[in-house]
């Protein structure tokens, strides 16, 4: 079954580079950002188009990027900077400004990196380790402020509180719409993998974002008309498998493939370049301090440490999507030097066995000279996930 | 000097010199004479710590050969009773606290505890089992260090000590650094300890990134996060922690830090070069009054230190070991060195580093609220900055020390430092003119020849 709607998607994705270029020069500017936790809502109120930044999974990239940044450093925040030192990827060359929250920190170094060899225009970020604390909401509400006059400056206008007001309803829109498609590609007899749903969200970081609400609410009134509400129960004996752990941007299809090769099904993640972004954001006023603290409260970052692991939401969140997904086996991807994720992985399975999941680490790089070695690692993983249900069922 | 089976024995005939040498006070005002220092480093340790004597080339902590530098002795003095004193602090109802090194400590001295640092923490862990030779204290290093890397995750650089305090026998109360920008890898090795065996208090002090220090709300975002530290410390000693005992505690660090940088010139300014590199670093981190887990007696060792190395260069002697045109070399990047002897045998010499370094030279203003001032200090370390400010501080640090060249090593693991080692190092060479090396320090013991090898391949280059 084709959804006309994503034809259109990948339509619009593709035409976007061009339409970006000609706003541009009627006058538009573009914000290109990374990391995780940079409001886009104030750079659409101001006028200003915002543009997530990023792709992985190619190596010569990697290695372009490795002539400025260590290879000590995971291969995102290396691709990260082989494409500005390349300078070829149409959003890149097309962003004025590039904004960066200091999340992880090297995502942090790529931002001083492409500064200083390649002379791009950054603003930085500043968010607490101790986000938790009462000073730390207080000294992110602050640095929001200042990144916000920044930003103004940079549009030459004033953030007005009705434009924020309505950039707070578009985005929570569309947060609300990418959660309700997650919810039909976890469904039985999926009308949409969630495969397709991940490239939607990626689709997410180029788009006009009127334009994308726009799509996205066509694409569940398609769903819905194709396949009813979405129901997740009654397993039909897939291997579903649930992905945690380090970014997977756009273009970096390496473990999703092997995990659907082998007889995986995917039925959701937790990444930050998937649903994270979109859960628990809960703007009470459009204010700098209501996005604030809605930013600072949602499910954090696993570069922020959290020093108890009772109370870690990031834990709670990951426990919650598995069981909302009724996925049964956690493929945990952890790129090589990716320390806040990788350090937790051992942690992690721990927590996920005393629920009955079980969890498989791939710890990985773009290259692909892992590949067959993370299949059969991926397969076996896979067949036991199965061989789980069947007992179940004979049970 | 003899040497007993490849094992280094501080010589009988320097002995009456050293005993007139001053006494060790410490922050509890008892005190500890040159005389029972002798006793100790000639009769005890060397049946108790084998390996510490070792001469072995490849072992980079062997003891100083420059004998006639009482403060060298007493710096090992110090070292090697890291266990003794340390151990009995704790039991005398000390908090312990695990810090990171490159920061300063006195939140953590006016609050009642001892701040050790993971080279401090290694010197009483190491402490714990006598009688080893190098070999067999080397393993069981390594042994607990595995248990890390299990528990946390084999690419860590830092493991914030978890080894010694989760998998070894060391009582550590609290688990409480300041997170830098120098290390990533320490925020993750505290987080860890939350699913480990001991149940700890974890704390951390937040360092907020990019051009903060001249930003009210973040010095006072830190200088909060500094009262809920001392409020926690306080809390293990049982004290309530005034703003007065952090302004005291501030003036007694600013003496370390004062004098560090007193010494510094006169040690970079000399005609000849007046100790060898090993000593050089001793002498000028005791600014930072925390590696002995006793700042007072850290300050008591670097009074002397500064003034023997003052003699010295008024009466040009040179420190042992080091080569007459010997190569200047400034150490950039993370928190590993070369081997400072083999250094020197080829040529060079370490004259100076960034790291535990510029948290030295800070000092913290004294009067108005401490915690602002500290916070304020804490935000302004200059190899905390971003790149472009650090590499201008550096090199002024490289003109200053006369280095004739900079290394850069960072740490295998080490991401932070890693990532801005070509920049840094581009940078520096824009402003200093000197040539620049990145070198990759492998774990400890693997691949030293390499090291060393690349390390004498640039003195050679600049010779």
């Amino acid at each position: 079954m084709v959804l006309e709607t994503l034809r259109r998607i990948e339509e619009a994705v593709k035409e976007r580079p061009q339409e970006l270029a000609k706003a541009r020069e009627k006058g538009a500017r573009v914000v290109g950002w990374f990391n995780y936790n940079v409001p886009e809502e104030i750079i659409h109120a101001l006028g200003l188009t915002p543009i997530r930044l990023g792709t992985g999974g190619d190596d010569r990239l990697v290695e372009i990027g490795s002539r400025y940044i260590s290879t000590k450093n995971c291969v995102y925040a290396r691709e990260l900077v082989g494409l500005f030192a390349e300078n070829q990827d149409p959003y890149i060359k097309n962003s004025d400004l590039v904004a960066v929250d200091a999340t992880c920190l090297q995502t942090y170094r790529v931002a001083e990196i492409i500064k200083y060899f390649f002379k791009v225009n950054t603003l930085i970020l500043g968010v607490p380790r101790n986000f938790y604390l009462s000073e730390g909401q207080e000294y992110f509400t602050k640095e929001l402020e200042f990144f916000t006059q920044k930003l103004e400056e940079f549009a030459g206008s004033k953030l007005d509180t009705k434009k924020l007001a309505e950039s707070i309803k578009l985005y929570n829109g569309i947060r609300k719409a990418t959660k309700d498609l997650y919810e039909y590609q976890a469904v039985v007899h999926p009308p949409i993998k969630w495969r397709e749903v991940f490239d939607v969200v990626h689709a997410g970081y180029y788009l006009d974002r009127e334009k994308y609400l726009s799509l996205l609410k066509e694409l569940l009134i398609e769903l819905k008309e194709k396949h009813g509400s979405p129901v997740i129960g009654n397993l039909n004996g897939d291997a579903r498998i649930f992905i945690s752990g380090s970014i997977i941007p756009p273009k970096d299809t390496k473990l999703i493939n092997i995990i659907e090769e082998v007889g995986g099904r995917i039925v959701g993640d937790d990444l930050w370049s998937g649903i994270n972004p979109v859960l628990d954001v809960n703007i009470k006023e459009p204010s700098i301090k209501g996005i604030a603290d809605a930013y600072i409260n949602r499910v954090p970052h696993a570069a922020l440490p959290y020093l108890d692991l009772e109370t870690d939401k990031r834990l709670a969140n990951l426990k919650k999507l598995i069981k909302d997904s009724q996925a049964q086996g956690v493929v945990f991807h952890t790129l090589r030097f990716c320390d806040p994720f990788s350090f937790k992985a051992g942690e992690t399975k721990e927590v996920l066995r005393k629920e009955g999941v079980s969890l498989l680490e791939i710890h990985t790089e773009y290259a692909d000279s892992d590949v067959e070695a993370i299949r059969t690692r991926t397969e076996a993983f896979v067949e036991m996930v199965k061989n789980k249900n069947l007992l179940e069922v004979e049970a | 000097m003899s040497d007993n089976q490849n094992s280094f024995r501080y010589p009988e005939e320097i002995k009456p010199e050293f005993i007139k040498t001053e006494d060790i006070v410490f922050r509890d005002g008892s005190s500890v004479s040159a005389s029972e220092i002798w006793r100790f480093m000639t009769e005890e340790a060397p049946v108790r710590y084998p390996y510490a004597y070792s001469n072995n080339r490849y072992y980079g902590r062997r003891l100083s050969k420059d004998i006639r530098l009482p403060s060298s002795i007493k710096h090992n003095y110090l070292m090697l009773t890291m266990n003794d004193r340390t151990s009995k602090a704790r039991e005398n109802g000390t908090p312990i606290i695990f810090v990171q090194g490159g920061q300063s400590v006195d939140p953590y001295y006016a609050s009642g505890g001892i701040a050790l640092r993971p080279a401090s923490t290694g010197a009483w862990a190491r402490g714990k089992e006598e009688g080893l030779n190098l070999r067999e204290e080397e393993l069981r290093s390594n042994d607990v260090r595995e248990k890390a890397r299990k528990a946390i995750g084999f690419e860590i650089c830092q493991s914030a000590g978890y080894e010694h305090i989760q998998e070894g026998d060391l009582p550590v109360d609290m688990v409480a650094p300041y997170l830098c920008l120098r290390c990533s890898d320490v925020g993750y090795g505290v987080e860890a300890h939350r699913h480990g065996k001991r149940k700890l208090d974890l704390f951390l002090v937040d360092y907020p990134l990019d051009h903060q220090r001249e930003k009210e709300w973040a010095v006072e975002y830190v200088a909060k996060n500094l009262r809920r530290l001392t409020q926690k410390i306080g809390k293990l000693a049982g004290k309530e922690v005034t703003e007065e005992d952090l302004r005291e505690e501030i003036k007694l660090h600013n003496k370390g830090r004062k004098i560090a940088i007193d010494a510094a010139d006169s040690w970079w300014s000399a005609r000849v070069t007046p100790t060898n590199g090993a000593d050089r670093r001793a002498v000028f981190q005791m600014g930072g009054m925390e590696q002995h887990g006793d700042p007072n007696a850290s300050l008591t060792v670097l009074k002397e230190a500064n003034k023997d190395i003052k003699e010295r260069v008024k009466h040009s002697i040179k420190g042992e070991g080091v080569a007459d045109d010997a190569k200047r070399l400034f150490i950039s990047g993370s928190c590993v060195f070369p081997n400072d002897f083999r250094t020197e045998e080829a040529g060079g010499i370490i004259v100076a580093n960034d790291n535990h370094w510029s948290d030295i030279t800070t000092l913290v203003e004294e009067t108005g609220d401490p915690y602002e001032k500290l916070a304020k200090a804490i935000i302004s370390y200059p190899y905390e900055q971003p790149i472009e400010e650090r590499a201008k501080w550096t090199a002024g640090e490289v003109k200053k020390s006369r280095s004739d060249g900079v290394l850069f090593l960072y740490n295998w693991g080490c991401n932070t430092q890693s990532a801005v080692a070509r920049m840094l190092c581009d940078s520096i060479h824009e402003e200093t003119g000197i040539p620049t090396m990145i070198i990759e320090h492998e774990q400890r013991g693997e691949q030293t020849e390499q090291l060393q090898n690349r390390v004498n391949a640039f003195i050679e280059m600049l010779n």
